[in-house]
């Protein structure tokens, strides 16, 4: 598919992607807190999704094929991002042009739309407390 | 309940596509959903139509199916407005929609964009029909790229559906053998099946995937959307509880939304969940919900409305 690797519209803030070699803590947004007393407003819940989410969660990105690899693999990225920027970021890392055809994948199994929020590709589908990327220079896994 | 239908494992459904189509498994909620449609009145931007001296060009209208995706209509909507005056030798991938000033994502089903930019909105007081016919602006010119995705061509489309696709398979079954194993031609079928509008070319194929062979779901392809914008909910749902009870939409709106779902409604509810346009009872089984009210992309698309603010 060629979605994934057209140019994203949203460049990242050069500090959203910290490299992370030693991977400690995986802080992935848990559940809400327990609700305890009155049930908060709907404004209330809305303002509360609506805030930044600044926990973090492991990307770890592996090159299929004829595509230059990454000198570190393993990065965090801030979980209220969308997939995006994780495509932004890692044609910056790999020195690729807009229109270097470049496709992603997450698990070898499917490339979410660029507009996914990365915390719920990470709720569903991480590995182990990794998100895996697999990314490619053609079309993978249709 | 509807009837389930049962006889998707008989060898007659290994129809490849050069045998005729087999009609769907009979089910009528699916096909009621299928037939679902919108009525949508598209106008010309009145600053592009200025520019180019039309003031007056008239509105295309055009019934859509709800399950439809607007790069399906575009050719029919760029040939009226060129029709009328329009000048335009770009890419159909160029044209985009806007609804009171919101760039319409290409990608949503155009039933999932009218519940939240038109229901939801308003709070689903537009259900007495008086956003209808729903009114569409048409952009040929200064394609929104910070807010839309940007497709190479109409047939990304395609790609994105049969992403989505995927991704439902991967959450129910930890991995997209079911739809990898299909042949080329069956996966062709499903989006073929959307564009020519074809329930049963659709539906005979789409069947094996919801229905999942009969093998209860890991978890259950769903997104929650809520107002203004927010990000939209996807989390890994079980279809059952920790007795192995099938989940009510209730249990699986109160994981992710506990103060506007509660399990147990001490006054007034405060939220609803609308699917398809109609707001289902919250005690609807979640899988059963899920087999028969998913959008053809797999995936159970809930647009939260707020009743009681």
């Amino acid at each position: 598919m060629s979605s994934s690797g057209t140019p994203s519209s949203e460049s990242p803030p050069a500090s959203v992607l910290a490299p992370d070699a030693v991977v400690t803590t995986v802080s992935s947004t848990s559940a809400p807190a327990e609700p305890t007393g009155p049930p908060a407003s709907p404004s209330t819940v809305i303002a509360n999704h609506k805030k930044k989410d600044t926990s973090k969660v492991v990307v770890y990105f592996r090159a299929i094929g004829s595509v230059p690899i990454m000198k570190q693999n393993i990065y965090t990225i801030t979980a209220s991002n969308k997939f995006s920027t994780v495509i932004q970021f890692l044609r910056t890392q790999i020195n690729y042009r807009p229109s270097d055809p470049l496709f992603l994948y997450i698990n070898s199994a499917f490339s979410p739309s660029p507009d996914e929020i990365v915390n719920n590709l990470f709720k569903c589908f991480n590995t182990n407390g990794k998100l895996i990327v697999n990314y490619c220079a053609s079309p993978a896994w249709g | 309940m509807p009837p389930q239908p049962g006889q998707g494992k008989t060898p007659a459904t290994a129809a490849s596509s050069s045998t005729p189509t087999q009609p769907a498994p009979h089910n009528q909620v699916a096909k009621v959903i299928w037939d679902g449609s919108i009525p949508i009145q598209f106008s010309w931007d009145k600053a592009e139509a200025a520019a180019v001296g039309s003031n007056a060009v008239e509105s295309f209208f055009f019934e859509a199916q709800r399950c439809s995706y607007f790069p399906l209509l575009t050719s029919h909507v760029r040939k009226h407005f060129v029709d009328m005056a329009l000048h335009f030798i770009g890419d159909d991938a160029e044209v985009w929609y806007e609804y009171e000033g919101t760039p319409l994502k290409w990608h949503y089903p155009i039933g999932l964009l009218y519940d939240i930019h038109g229901l939801q909105a308003s709070s689903g007081q537009g259900m007495n029909g008086s956003l209808l016919p729903w009114k569409v602006t048409v952009h040929f010119q200064n394609f929104p790229g910070d807010k839309l995705i940007k497709s190479q061509a109409v047939d990304s489309c395609q790609d994105y559906f049969m992403s989505m696709i995927k991704e439902a398979d991967y959450l129910r079954n930890g991995s997209t053998k079911k739809v990898m194993n299909m042949s080329k031609s069956d996966q062709t079928q499903l989006w073929d099946g959307l564009w020519s509008n074809n329930y049963d070319r659709f539906w005979g194929m789409n069947h094996k995937l919801v229905m999942n062979d009969g093998v209860i779901a890991r978890n259950l392809p769903i997104r929650i959307y809520l107002p203004e914008n927010c990000p939209v909910i996807q989390e890994p749902v079980s279809p059952v509880d920790d007795k192995e009870q099938p989940k009510t939409l209730r249990q699986v709106l109160n994981s992710s939304l506990p103060d506007l779902f509660p399990l147990v409604e001490t006054g007034p509810p405060v939220a609803a969940a609308m699917i398809h346009g109609i707001i289902p009872s919250l005690d609807t089984s979640a899988i059963w919900a899920s087999q028969n009210m998913s959008y053809p992309d797999n995936f159970l698309h809930v647009v939260v409305i707020i009743i009681n603010k």
